[in-house]
């Protein structure tokens, strides 16, 4: 091999932090960046499509756009859960942890980063299925089909979409382990929450997010499904940031 | 400049690192030695903030390292060659880290090519040998070409013709005016490249100094066509003197004493050297 080792010092890189906005671009960059980060985004992006031509051509298919949309936006809710759990425990699960901190030691201001970055994507994605339930819902939707109150669900699907991304890369800073953290996840809310919503539905609407989701966004209530995001955006980004401040890397 | 001061680390009544002091100094190769789990690497970390001290404090520069305004641009660092992402190709992991430290993405083409790993860089990491990663890890450290360098085993996976390139590019690296940190336990290697040893061993320091004056012996060794006569005259002279075959060595002697004996006896020399020691002697001395 051959090397050539530079004189001097050529390269004058910035003398001061990076600015959170390029933190936050780098975030959204590491998630697509990697085979996995890229399937679960499409299938999430992909994945309404051929789930709403599915449910219209149900024999009692949704009779609004809102409907359909909180069926669509709760499904791909469970999706982008993984994508905010992929972005921050997956770091810690290779270890590349590490050489984030390394060029980034303050932590709050990196976890403040993959916060917002999983934000972005999340409502990306949810923009996306938004565009292509409608666009397919356009089609295969008969003059029966009300769109009443459609601005609405579609801001909350885009809204809900990255507050749950935003939980799920919470999670994934606590657990600070990606197959813990989705399996621990999907087990709390496909059998423990179904468990809740069996024995107690009253319990159940107050703290299961995919219910307040789903609620929010065909206009069944306001109040309290943003009353239950809120308090799983504040629960777990909080456990994320305390974990992440006090976890040393050995 | 690193500078280490009473640097400790204790997990609950265990202490791992105890009241660690030490400098490297721009210029130069510090080597930083220890048996396996002597301490090394938790202080390299605890420079780094990766790992909180409970004691002490280290600063890069004069500043602890997350107080560095763009840390990564100060101090190159090779901690873990494995904290790669497997699914990425290493052209892309450095890319990451070219726009995270504010270099343009030129530069990584550059360094993959410095390092060896051009063609490579646009390969998956899981393909890569432990020896592609540790080339990696230099490449990322290298990219905004920092003063100051901090290498952990670097030579780790590396074939005799990476660990000569390593070898170069540190002491290249300290002739242009840079600092260099640098733990290995491949002893030959670490006493061909550095200037100075730090060694460390039960989480304390035990050694601090340059390597010339750490592996100075006490006395000379003399090779003599009659060492039985020659050990005689030089007990009469008052030396002591032990025998290892042919070789005796005199402790508290020096070579012109040794001489003087020898040409008074009418004794004739085939060798005679200061009784200087091989870093393993020193290391098994200083950590046993």
């Amino acid at each position: 091999m051959t090397t050539v080792l530079d004189p001097t010092p050529t390269r004058a890189p910035a003398a001061r932090r990076a600015p959170l906005g390029r933190l936050t671009t780098l975030e959204v960059r590491k998630s697509l960046s990697t085979r996995s980060g890229v399937a679960l985004t499409a299938v999430a992006s992909v994945l309404p499509a051929g789930m709403t031509a599915l449910t219209l051509a149900l024999d009692d298919p949704p009779p609004n756009a809102p409907v359909l949309l909180a069926l669509l936006g709760t499904l791909v809710g469970m999706l982008l859960l993984a994508v905010g759990i992929l972005s921050t425990a997956g770091e810690w699960t290779h270890g590349t942890v590490q050489t984030t901190f390394l060029t980034e030691p303050r932590r709050g201001r990196v976890l403040l980063a993959k916060y917002a970055g999983a934000a972005l994507l999340g409502a990306a994605i949810a923009v996306v299925v938004v565009a292509t339930t409608l666009a397919v819902a356009t089609v295969g939707t008969g003059p029966d089909f009300s769109w009443a109150g459609t601005g609405v669900a579609v801001a909350a699907t885009v809204l809900g979409g990255a507050a749950l991304t935003v939980v799920g890369a919470g999670i994934g800073a606590a657990v600070a382990n990606s197959p813990a953290a989705l399996t621990g996840t999907y087990i709390t809310l496909l059998v423990g929450m179904t468990v809740l919503n069996g024995l107690k539905p009253v319990w159940g609407r107050r703290v299961d997010p995919l219910t307040a989701l789903y609620d929010l966004i065909d206009g069944t209530a306001a109040g309290r499904p943003v009353a239950v995001l809120a308090g799983w955006l504040l629960v777990t980004t909080v456990a994320g940031a305390l974990v992440t401040s006090r976890r040393q890397l050995t | 400049m690193i500078t280490v001061s009473g640097l400790t680390k204790r997990y609950g009544d265990r202490t791992v690192v105890g009241d660690v002091s030490f400098a490297v100094e721009p210029g130069t190769v510090t080597g930083f030695l220890g048996p396996n789990g002597a301490g090394k690497t938790t202080t390299m970390r605890m420079i780094t903030g990766l790992v909180t001290q409970s004691a002490g404090t280290a600063t890069v520069d004069g500043r602890p390292y997350a107080a560095l305004p763009n840390p990564a641009a100060v101090l190159g660092c090779l901690l873990d060659a494995g904290a790669v992402h497997p699914g990425r190709t290493g052209r892309t992991h450095l890319r990451i880290l070219a726009a995270t430290v504010g270099v343009p993405a030129a530069r990584v083409d550059e360094v993959l090519d410095m390092v060896g790993l051009g063609p490579a860089g646009r390969r998956r990491i899981r393909g890569y040998s432990l020896g592609m990663r540790q080339r990696l890890g230099i490449a990322g450290a290298l990219l905004a070409d920092p003063p100051v360098l901090m290498f952990d085993e670097p030579a780790n996976g590396l074939d005799p013709e990476g660990i000569r390139w390593m070898r170069g590019l540190l002491r290249g690296h300290a002739a242009r005016g840079g600092t260099v940190l640098l733990s290995s336990h491949l002893l030959a290697e670490v006493e061909h490249t550095v200037d100075r040893l730090v060694v460390i061993g039960g989480g304390r320091v035990v050694a601090d100094g340059p390597i010339g004056t750490l592996l100075a012996g006490d006395g000379v060794r003399v090779r003599a066509l009659d060492p039985a006569g020659l050990a005689d005259a030089l007990t009469a002279a008052g030396f002591p003197v032990t025998a290892d075959g042919p070789v005796l060595s005199v402790a508290g002697a020096t070579a012109e004493q040794v001489g003087t004996v020898a040409a008074r006896g009418g004794h004739v020399l085939t060798d005679l050297r200061p009784a200087d020691r091989g870093l393993e002697d020193l290391f098994f001395q200083l950590t046993a």
